[in-house]
């Protein structure tokens, strides 16, 4: 066996996208209990809505069966399974979103510079988000963010996805998530130090 | 302060999902599943979907169930990897649990379901004649499409249709099988020699002159009493009210 496709094995995801590739059928029910509660909770987060996260999460299956179905298995093989399942929640969720609008009060600016605000995450006190235990605080805040950074935001912080994987999902450059994720976590801080107590 | 500080964050609690999340994605794509579960005639193949449990097969090659499946409804199905409520509440019930199981029963007729919604009324250590199936629903001519109906049965055990049987109360065909079905019924509790030691007189009921109720043979272990004190075999409905007997509510006799 190449080294590489060694490697491969042992990450679960591409022994997944192997099973997709070989047999959809079989293979797609380990893909839904691997994502679900991933996908239905980053769902909540982005439309502040238990009801309908579980709607939309499952919106974002059935897109991902369809879609499946009409790559070529080779495509299905090399397929980036989580980005690829962000991606599809992402874009489910910001039309779900125009049915509702997101609160008025949004916590942060829109300068329309978003590299402007892009600083040292190094330097960065988050303290304070260490060490909220009310995290429904946490979902507060997320839900007072824009849309336009949120998604950065959840995936970065909540989700851990990577900055590669996120710029993957959303589509956007590096710069651009990396400085989204940032404005998202210096807002939720302020919120968190503003309700803190 | 670096990334691996961030580490706390990352447990955010997660939204739990309900449990027939799988189930209703699964349902929407068209795709179904199966489980393999202990029965009283052995393993068998419990395939289900949101509404319900679709279909029930003795266990055996899993090629040959899920192309019979196919063929029969239309959607493919694929073994599941976990057991959610609905296949927990069949694997319950099969394993003798007194538990409800929602019956997907969304590829039959109407006149088929409205036949298995009656054989599901009939309890353990009973059993019915086509023709009281028939004349129940209110088409006492149908004694036939009942038989059809029952033998299309998508989940048979599930569904009791086992305890529908000739209406000279010899068993009858079964999906499984004549001998499965008269070994499942004797395992329920029905005596077939006591039975046949009533029909093969001509007796088509019997009285209890204490209860001052007469029944089918059929009904319960009734036909194990008769030669004892105040249990009597009948000809027929007009001898039975000739004893001043009236007609068991359980099995309503003047029904068959």
């Amino acid at each position: 066996m190449p080294l590489a496709a060694a490697v491969e094995c042992l990450d679960p995801d591409a022994a997944l996208a192997c099973a997709l590739a070989d047999d959809l059928d079989r293979a797609f029910e380990a893909l839904v209990i691997a994502y679900r509660v991933r996908i239905v909770t980053f769902v909540a987060r982005m439309l502040h809505d238990d009801a309908r996260a579980e709607e939309v999460g499952q919106d974002v299956f059935v897109r991902a069966y369809r879609a499946l179905q009409a790559y070529p298995a080779q495509r299905r093989e090399t397929l980036r399974l989580r980005p690829w399942l962000y991606t599809i929640a992402r874009n489910l969720t910001r039309n779900a979103f125009r049915d509702a609008p997101p609160f008025a009060d949004s916590l942060d600016y829109d300068d329309g510079n978003p590299s402007a605000a892009l600083i040292d995450e190094a330097a960065a006190p988050e303290d304070i988000l260490l060490r909220s235990e009310a995290w429904q605080s946490v979902d507060d805040a997320v839900a007072r963010l824009s849309t336009a950074i949120r998604p950065a935001f959840v995936m970065r912080y909540l989700d851990d996805l990577s900055y590669d994987e996120i710029a993957e999902s959303l589509d956007q450059p590096l710069g651009t998530v990396k400085a989204s994720a940032h404005r998202g976590l210096l807002a939720v801080r302020a919120y968190l130090e503003n309700n803190d107590g | 302060m670096g990334e691996s500080n961030f580490g706390a964050l990352r447990t955010a609690p997660n939204r739990p999902v309900a449990p027939d999340f799988t189930a209703q994605v699964f349902t929407r794509i068209g795709l179904d599943r199966y489980v393999t579960a202990a029965s009283a005639i052995g393993e068998v193949f419990v395939a289900w979907r949101s509404g319900g449990v679709s279909a029930l097969r003795i266990a055996g090659d899993a090629m040959t169930f899920e192309s019979w499946y196919g063929e029969r409804f239309g959607r493919r199905v694929v073994p599941a990897r976990e057991e959610d409520p609905i296949s927990a509440a069949a694997r319950a019930k099969l394993g003798g649990d007194e538990v409800e199981v929602p019956i997907d029963l969304g590829e039959c007729s109407p006149f088929e379901r409205r036949v298995l919604e009656k054989a599901a009324e009939i309890t353990r250590c009973n059993a019915r004649p086509y023709g009281w199936v028939a004349r129940e629903l209110g088409v006492p001519d149908a004694t036939r499409a009942v038989g059809n109906a029952l033998g299309r049965n998508p989940v048979p055990l599930l569904i009791p249709c086992h305890r529908v049987i000739r209406t000279d109360f010899t068993v009858g065909g079964y999906v499984f099988g004549s001998e499965t079905k008269r070994t499942l019924l004797e395992a329920e509790g029905l005596d077939f020699a006591a039975i046949e030691r009533v029909t093969r007189g001509g007796f088509r009921y019997v009285g209890d002159d204490d209860d001052g109720t007469f029944c089918l043979p059929t009904c319960g272990t009734v036909a194990t009493r008769v030669g004892s004190p105040g249990f009597v075999a009948l000809r027929s409905v007009d001898e039975a009210h000739a004893h001043g007997l009236r007609p068991c509510s359980t099995c309503r006799p003047i029904a068959a």
